[in-house]
C-alpha cells in the first residue's frame, strides 16, 4: 500500500504575474507548513516549469498579460493524463459566473476570489490536496502487485 | 526611452545610426580642417559650411550620448525600483502574517512612506483581505496614508485626485467610504466614476450592518441621487461581490426606482448569475416600458430560470408588439417546460424579425426531444421559406444536419 504522504509535502506551483501575489501565497504556503513551492510571475515559463517540478497543485491566476489562465491550462491540458487528478485552483478577482463556468469546463477544480482569505485559501488547498492524494492512492492500489511504478 | 519591450535592440540601433552619422560628419569636418590648412576651406562660404558640420556631429554626438545615458540610468531606476518594491513587498507580506509584535525593519513610526511602499501595500490589499488585510490597513492608517490620499482625492489637481481615489479603492479603507460617497455628487464625471467603484469595493469588505444608516443604505441612497451614467452604476454594483445580492434586491423592490437604475439592476443580477433573484426579476417582465421588459426577460435567460408565476407572462411577450421584447422573451422560454413553450414559439419561426425567428428556433431546439421534431418538421415543410431556412441553420449549428441534408432542404444547390 502507498504510504500517505503528508500534506506538507505536497509539491505546489503558483502562476500569477503579479510579484505581489507570488510572495503572499509563498508566505502563506511556507507558513503553514509546505516546503515544495515554485512559483513564476512569466506565464509562458510555467509549462516548462510543470514538466520539470510535477506539481500536486497549479495555483493559476486567470487575466495576466500575453498567456493568460485559460491558455495555460489549455497548455497543461495535453500534459495531464485522462486518469489523473491534478487539481488547479484559480485565483481571480472576476466572480461573473461565465467566467467561472469557462475556467471549470478548461480544467479548473476550485476557485479563490481576490481579495483572498487566508484561511480560505489554505482549507481549498488543503481539500484538493487530500483529494489528489486519495486519488493517487486509488490509483496505485488498482495496480497489480509488482506492477507498480 | 518611451517603451516597455525591445530596449536593447532600440539602443543599439540607436548607437548605430548616431555612431555612423556622427562618424561620417566627423570625418567631413577633419577633412575641411585639413582643407582649411592647405587651402581648401578657404573662403568664407566655406567656413560657414565648415561650422554647420561641425555643429550638426557634435549634436548628433550629444543627442546619442544622451540616449545612452538615459537608457544606462533607466536601466538603473528601473532594478532599484524593483528592488525596493521587493523589499517592501516582503516587508508588508510579514506584517500582515504575522501580526503585530513582531520585529520589523523599517517603516515603524508615524514618518512618511516612500511611494513604492505604498504602491506595494496597495498591490498587496487588492489580494488579501480578513486578519491580514486589516493589519495592512492599520499600518496604513498609521503612517496617515489615508489621510494624505483623502487630502489629495477632495483638492488639488485632477491627476492627483484621481490617483488618490484610486489608491483610496485599492486599500478600501472603512474610513475613506463616506468621503467617497461624498465625491459621487463632483461636478466631474470621472471623479464620479472613480468614486464610485473605490466605494462599491470599500463597501464589498466591510461588515454587514442593518439598519437605515448603514453603509449599504448610505451606497444605495448615493446612487438613487447621484448623476451616474448606467454603465458606471453597474460597474460599481459588479464590484460589490458577495455584497450585490442585497443591494440588487433592495433596488428592486423599491417601487420608486428609476427606470435607468431598474434597467442596471435587472442587468446586474443577470451578469452576476444571482438565480435566487428570479421571481423578483419576472416581477418586470410585464413592466410598461419596453426596455425593462426585455431587460426582464435577458437576465431570467442569464439566470437560467423562469419562475412559474412569470411563464404566462413570458410565453404572452413571445408575441410582444416591441420586436426585442419578443427576441428576449422568445431566448428565455427555452427555460419554460416544453408543451407550454412550443405553441408559443413554433409560430414566432415565421416572424418578421430575423432576430425573432432565430430567438424562437434556437429555444425550441433547446426543448428536447419534442422541440428538437418541431424545428425538423420546421425544416422540412414550413410553407414559410424564412422559416425554413432560420429552422436548417439552426439544426446544423446544433449538429442536427449534416450540410447535405441543410442544401437538400433549402434548395440550394
Amino acid at each position: 500500500m502507498l504510504p500517505t504522504p503528508r500534506l506538507t509535502d505536497a509539491r505546489i506551483l503558483v502562476v500569477d504575474d503579479e510579484r505581489v501575489n507570488v510572495v503572499l501565497l509563498e508566505r502563506i504556503l511556507e507558513q503553514d507548513g509546505y516546503r515544495n513551492v515554485k512559483s513564476v510571475t512569466d506565464p509562458s515559463e510555467a509549462v516548462a516549469l510543470y514538466d520539470q517540478f510535477e506539481p500536486d497543485l497549479v495555483l493559476l491566476d486567470l487575466h495576466m498579460p500575453k498567456l493568460d489562465g485559460f491558455a495555460v491550462m489549455k497548455l497543461l491540458e495535453d500534459r495531464i493524463s485522462r486518469d489523473t487528478f491534478l487539481p488547479i485552483l484559480i485565483l481571480t478577482a472576476d466572480i461573473r459566473p461565465e467566467i467561472k463556468r469557462r475556467a471549470l469546463s478548461a480544467g479548473a477544480k476550485d476557485f479563490v476570489t481576490k481579495p483572498f482569505d487566508r484561511t480560505e485559501v489554505l482549507l481549498r488547498i488543503q481539500n484538493l490536496l487530500e483529494t489528489r492524494f486519495l486519488h493517487l492512492r486509488v490509483r496505485h492500489d488498482a495496480v497489480p502487485e509488482g506492477q507498480a511504478t | 526611452m518611451w517603451r516597455r519591450y525591445g530596449d536593447a535592440f532600440y539602443t543599439l540601433l540607436t548607437l548605430a545610426v548616431f555612431g555612423f552619422e556622427t562618424i561620417a560628419l566627423g570625418g567631413l569636418s577633419l577633412s575641411f580642417l585639413l582643407g582649411g590648412a592647405t587651402g581648401i576651406a578657404s573662403t568664407p562660404v566655406e567656413g560657414i559650411l565648415l561650422g554647420v558640420v561641425i555643429s550638426t556631429a557634435s549634436a548628433l554626438a550629444l543627442l546619442g550620448l544622451y540616449l545612452l545615458s538615459y537608457h544606462f540610468v533607466s536601466n538603473l531606476r528601473d532594478r532599484w525600483q524593483i528592488e525596493q518594491l521587493d523589499k517592501w513587498t516582503e516587508w508588508w507580506v510579514g506584517l500582515a502574517l504575522t501580526g503585530p509584535g513582531e520585529p520589523v525593519d523599517a517603516g515603524s513610526g508615524r514618518r512618511r512612506l516612500p511611494r513604492v511602499a505604498v504602491d506595494s501595500v496597495l498591490s498587496l490589499l487588492e489580494a488579501v483581505k480578513g486578519e491580514e488585510g486589516d493589519r495592512l490597513k492599520e499600518a496604513l492608517a498609521g503612517h496617515g496614508v489615508d489621510h494624505w490620499f483623502l487630502r489629495r482625492a477632495r483638492a488639488g489637481h485632477l491627476t492627483a485626485r484621481l490617483d488618490a481615489i484610486e489608491g483610496l479603492g485599492k486599500a478600501r479603507l472603512p474610513q475613506a467610504f463616506d468621503p467617497l460617497l461624498g465625491l459621487l455628487h463632483h461636478a466631474k464625471p470621472v471623479v464620479r466614476r472613480m468614486s464610485a467603484r473605490a466605494a462599491a469595493v470599500t463597501l464589498a469588505v466591510l461588515p454587514p450592518e442593518p439598519g437605515p444608516d448603514s453603509p449599504q443604505a448610505r451606497f444605495i441612497q448615493a446612487i438613487k441621487h447621484a448623476d451616474l451614467q448606467p454603465g458606471v452604476v453597474q460597474e460599481a454594483l459588479l464590484l460589490l461581490e458577495t455584497r450585490a445580492g442585497p443591494i440588487l434586491r433592495e433596488l428592486l423592490a423599491d417601487p420608486q426606482l428609476s427606470d435607468s437604475l431598474h434597467w442596471v439592476a435587472l442587468e446586474t443580477v443577470g451578469r452576476l448569475g444571482l438565480a435566487d433573484m428570479a421571481d423578483q426579476v419576472a416581477a418586470s417582465s410585464d413592466h410598461p416600458d419596453p426596455e425593462l421588459r426585455a431587460a426582464s426577460f435577458r437576465c431570467l435567460r442569464r439566470l437560467g430560470s423562469v419562475p412559474e408565476t412569470a411563464e404566462a407572462t413570458l410565453l404572452h411577450a413571445v408575441g410582444d408588439e416591441v420586436d426585442f421584447v419578443r427576441v428576449q422573451a422568445a431566448h428565455a422560454a427555452a427555460f419554460v417546460p416544453a408543451e407550454a413553450a412550443l405553441p408559443a414559439l413554433e409560430p414566432r419561426l415565421e416572424d418578421a424579425s430575423w432576430w425573432v425567428r432565430r430567438a424562437a428556433a434556437a429555444s425550441l431546439a433547446r426543448l428536447g426531444e419534442l422541440g428538437v421534431a418541431t424545428v425538423k418538421r420546421a425544416a422540412e415543410s414550413h410553407p414559410d421559406k424564412a422559416a425554413r431556412e432560420m429552422a436548417v441553420q439552426i439544426l446544423l449549428e446544433a449538429d442536427e444536419l449534416t450540410p447535405a441534408a441543410a442544401r437538400l432542404a433549402t434548395g440550394v444547390a
